[in-house]
């Protein structure tokens, strides 16, 4: 066949990776890469019990590594371990994978880290692996998504039911205890299917008058959301609130409303408080919020972790050998409901 | 090696002609199942046939449509391009990224169209000039691509506040009372359905798809073809990232996420064959309408979202199982 033509060929490339050059550096030297490690060294001379070295390192241990919902962890987490002379490093699964994330827990172990503070995608599939690294001798954290069977030494977040239950207990307020509402979610994943059976459970309980219409798939992506919201619209031209149990869901369905001209009509809580979310609320395209406590997770789970590491917590004389948790086990980090009123503080972070 | 102009014309005009008689005969049955599911879905619900209610449908398809139109001249060719949704990503977070940090947002849109081609070179050159399977390289750039997106977003949505009205009207703006997008998406079809029908390239585009060798050897530049081929694609994708991104006023790095099967499956349900040398840009447009009205439905009719998937699988087997008994008879 044809010999590749190289002079062509080379011209081509040439102008190729030139432009993409130019484009990458005009993005990359505009946006500036994101760090996800944080040293301190340790200041010399201070005997404070609560200094560590740099060499320490956490890992926090995700899944869907790349959502934004892990920064606030990560920022709680990034906190404690500048005040604490530590070094914190940020990892996980980039998918929703089961498989990918035991292997990535995997993978941290071997690193032999002074702590992990880690997230389940699934609590029996994660079970073995975080006991693997305690028999390993590394303290193993929970947050946020708990293996409530293994033998973490801590959980500490929001339970997704109540994070729901109060959602529906501000949009059954909202809408005066009657009204039609949707919930659009992304079915199969664990943490939403909970938030949507407590929205579902307390709406039911206690605004017998709000009617759930439908639970729809928004594919956790904006435009698919968009779409079934319009259609949504279309189906009940009654619907007088949406909940929404991701932030990406939030932002499709606030679009679609605002396209069918009814915005401020019809009331949308979301979840989480990603900056569009938030600019959102501010131009009341969406009336609320559900913010979990995530730097509250990062932040003491790393402090609960220093503190195993190093020793510092006896609530009885050898917990390790009389099995008793050295730190409470089970942390609710709690949820705020987010409006106008309250989301200057968080667009201020 | 001489073109061989003059020989071919006679049977360019015929083959012209079938092909379009086929075409136009697939583009018939596409609308008849359409109008079809408009009436039937008209009983089910009241407000269906709305004009609201179509022009909310028609907004729902228009990205999945223009990134179709580009699909479309991909799969004729006897390829197709996977990397379509991270492209549509990836344009919409540099415009997004490039705005947030002061550029201006025109200039910033023409730059992320810019590394769209960029995208569509790569890729076009890898199929065209190495000769890379479509599948496999079209694989590797979206992951690529799509790491691109990733990684100047740090994997969260970029929210665009402060961009003029200007731009965003294209994605969020009325025009004689219906949506930007909608004549966007308008403009869009009419031209390229214009240029696969008349341009000389396109002829080539079919011809390449209907037999590449005899193509080859009729003096027809396959490379080069190729390498425009994805180029256009990409444009295209380019094209319905930055609207995403004026309409939501949010760039995220998942936008596009899935965008590339449902293109795919518009245009064979539209009429394009997975082999190629068939498929249209009207086939393709009505391919997107008919995935949105099943769509539509399954949300009006209130599928439970676990049958949903099922539905619209079912849906793209049968599309494809038409294209391929049609497909049959042709060849008898």
């Amino acid at each position: 066949m044809k010999r590749f033509n190289w002079k062509s060929g080379k011209k081509y490339a040439a102008v190729a990776a030139a432009a993409a050059s130019i484009v990458l550096a005009a993005t990359g030297c505009s946006t500036g890469g994101g760090n996800s490690s944080t040293s301190s060294g340790s200041t010399g001379g201070s005997s404070s019990a609560f200094q560590g070295s740099s060499s320490e390192t956490y890992y926090m241990v995700t899944f869907l590594s790349g959502i934004e919902y892990w920064k606030g962890c990560f920022a709680g987490m990034q906190a404690a371990a500048k005040d604490l002379g530590v070094k914190a490093v940020f990892t996980g699964a980039p998918q929703y994978d089961i498989n990918q994330e035991v292997t990535t827990m995997q993978q941290v172990i071997a690193k032999h880290p002074a702590g992990i503070l880690v997230t389940s995608i699934n609590a029996q599939a994660m079970t073995p692996v975080i006991n693997q690294a305690i028999a390993a001798g590394i303290p193993v954290i929970s947050f946020d998504s708990d293996a409530p069977q293994s033998k973490r030494y801590a959980y500490l977040g929001t339970s997704n039911i109540e994070a729901g239950q109060k959602a529906a207990d501000y949009l059954g307020q909202a809408l005066g205890g009657h009204g039609e509402v949707a919930v659009i979610t992304t079915p199969g994943e664990l943490n939403l299917d909970q938030r949507v059976q407590g929205f579902k459970d307390e709406m039911a309980a206690k605004y017998p008058g709000v009617k759930v219409v439908a639970v729809q798939n928004g594919n956790s992506d904006q435009i698919k959301t968009a779409q079934v919201t319009s259609a949504l619209l279309q189906t009940y031209p009654n619907l007088a609130g949406i909940f929404c149990t991701e932030a990406d869901e939030g932002t499709g369905a606030a679009t679609a409303v605002q396209e069918a001209g009814k915005t401020g009509k019809v009331k949308i809580v979301s979840f989480d408080t990603d900056k569009a979310t938030l600019n959102a609320i501010k131009s009341g395209q969406i009336t609320a919020t559900v913010a979990q406590g995530t730097w509250n997770m990062g932040f003491w789970g790393l402090m609960d972790l220093f503190a195993i590491h190093h020793n510092l917590v006896h609530p009885v004389a050898n917990w390790q050998q009389s099995g008793v948790d050295p730190v409470p086990p089970e942390v609710d980090t709690g949820v705020t409901i987010v409006t106008k009123s309250n989301v200057n503080a968080y667009l201020q972070q | 090696m001489q073109p061989v102009d003059t020989a071919p014309v006679n049977i360019d005009k015929e083959r012209e002609t079938w092909l379009r008689r086929v075409a136009r005969i697939r583009e018939l049955t596409i609308v008849l199942v359409i109008v079809a599911l408009c009436i039937i879905l008209s009983f089910m619900s009241s407000s269906f046939l709305s004009v609201d209610n179509i022009v909310t449908t028609i907004l729902s398809i228009v990205m999945t449509a223009i990134v179709s139109v580009g699909m479309t001249v991909a799969l004729v060719s006897g390829g197709f391009d996977l990397s379509v949704g991270s492209v549509m990503s990836m344009a919409g977070v540099v415009t997004g990224s490039l705005a947030l940090n002061g550029v201006n947002i025109w200039l910033a849109a023409i730059l992320g169209l810019l590394a769209s081609l960029c995208s569509g070179l790569i890729t076009g050159l890898f199929i065209g000039k190495v000769k890379i399977n479509p599948f496999i390289m079209t694989l590797g750039m979206q992951g690529v691509v799509q790491g691109v997106a990733y990684v100047v977003t740090q994997g969260a949505p970029l929210s665009v506040t402060g961009v003029p009205k200007s731009f965003l009207y294209l994605g969020q703006g009325n025009l004689l009372g219906i949506p930007v997008l909608i004549w966007i998406l308008a403009v869009v079809v009419v031209v390229s359905d214009f240029i696969m029908r008349r341009a000389v390239v396109a002829r080539k585009v079919y011809y390449i798809g209907s037999n590449e060798a005899a193509a080859y050897l009729s003096g027809i530049r396959v490379s080069k073809v190729k390498v425009w081929i994805y180029i256009f694609t990409a444009l295209l994708a380019g094209i319905a990232g930055i609207l995403t991104l004026s309409r939501f006023s949010v760039a995220a790095p998942t936008a596009g996420q899935g965008m590339e099967l449902q293109a795919i499956a518009a245009c064979i349900i539209g009429g394009a064959s997975l082999t190629g040398g068939e498929g249209t840009v009207l086939g393709a447009l009505l391919g997107s309408v008919l995935v949105g009205i099943v769509n539509d439905a399954l949300v009006l009719l209130n599928v439970s979202v676990y049958w949903q998937s099922l539905v619209t699988g079912f849906v793209l087997i049968a599309a494809v199982t038409l294209d391929v008994l049609t497909h049959r008879k042709k060849a008898n």
